[in-house]
């Protein structure tokens, strides 16, 4: 049988009440990506669903207004 | 969220500033406050510009007049790029730092060169460094002949290598 990948661990954990993840934070949401510059799964981000759409939403306006890029 | 073109924001940015609020206040917005943000290198080149002055204003407007300004900024060609957001409130601090930029004294930092490198270079050719007006110029059907002769001279060049 093959030997199954151990997942790597979640990066960050965030709590839900946080405040709204913000498309300004370029810094924050530069840690949500691949060195592709895609977004990181829910598994590997280790946010809730509600969270991961704000992520998503906040990447996807950032890289609108160019501060963050589509493909590295 | 407005991204401005820099060559505008050099030349005066209380000017550029007043561009874009004039042009919501025309639609009929309030505006509320309205400030830099940031002045950045793109991720990406947007309009042959490798960087580029962020303006982020926050308006009240009825819902009728956001699709006249959204055409607006779409045909204003200093404008690089807006985004638009729905917010239930404005964030804490942001009235105090427009208030800031807007009282006398408030020097303005003058945005640096654009640094054109050889690969945005390889890209958008001439148009990386040239102003848009003239970017403008140069696509106009007058230039056809210009570039025809370009395409000539290339293939030219390309027969002398593969004889040599």
């Amino acid at each position: 049988m093959a030997e199954s990948r151990k997942p790597s661990p979640p990066i960050a954990s965030r709590h839900c009440d946080d405040p709204k993840i913000d498309y300004k934070e370029v810094a924050y949401l530069q840690k949500f990506l691949t060195p592709q510059a895609q977004i990181l799964s829910r598994k590997r981000s280790g946010f809730c669903t509600q969270c991961q759409r704000e992520l998503k939403q906040a990447i996807k306006r950032a890289r609108h207004m160019g501060l963050m890029a589509f493909v590295q | 969220m407005f991204l401005l073109d820099n060559q505008v924001v050099r030349a005066d940015w209380r000017q550029a500033k007043a561009m874009v609020t004039d042009l919501l206040a025309k639609n009929g917005a309030k505006v509320l406050c309205a400030r830099r943000w940031d002045e950045r290198k793109l991720a990406y080149p947007i309009k042959g510009r490798t960087r580029g002055t962020y303006l982020l204003a926050y308006f009240e407007i009825e819902g009728p007049g956001l699709n006249s300004v959204r055409r607006d900024f779409e045909l204003d060609e200093r404008v690089l790029r807006y985004l638009l957001l729905k917010v239930d409130a404005i964030p804490a601090g942001e009235m105090e730092k427009a208030a800031e930029e807007g009282a006398d004294g408030y020097v303005v930092p003058p945005p640096p060169t654009d640094e054109v490198t050889s690969a945005e270079r390889a890209v958008f050719g001439d148009l990386a460094d040239r102003p848009i007006q003239e970017n403008l110029r140069r696509n106009a059907p007058a230039d056809e002949g210009d570039a025809a002769e370009g395409a000539e001279a290339e293939v030219t060049e390309a027969a002398a290598t593969e004889e040599s």
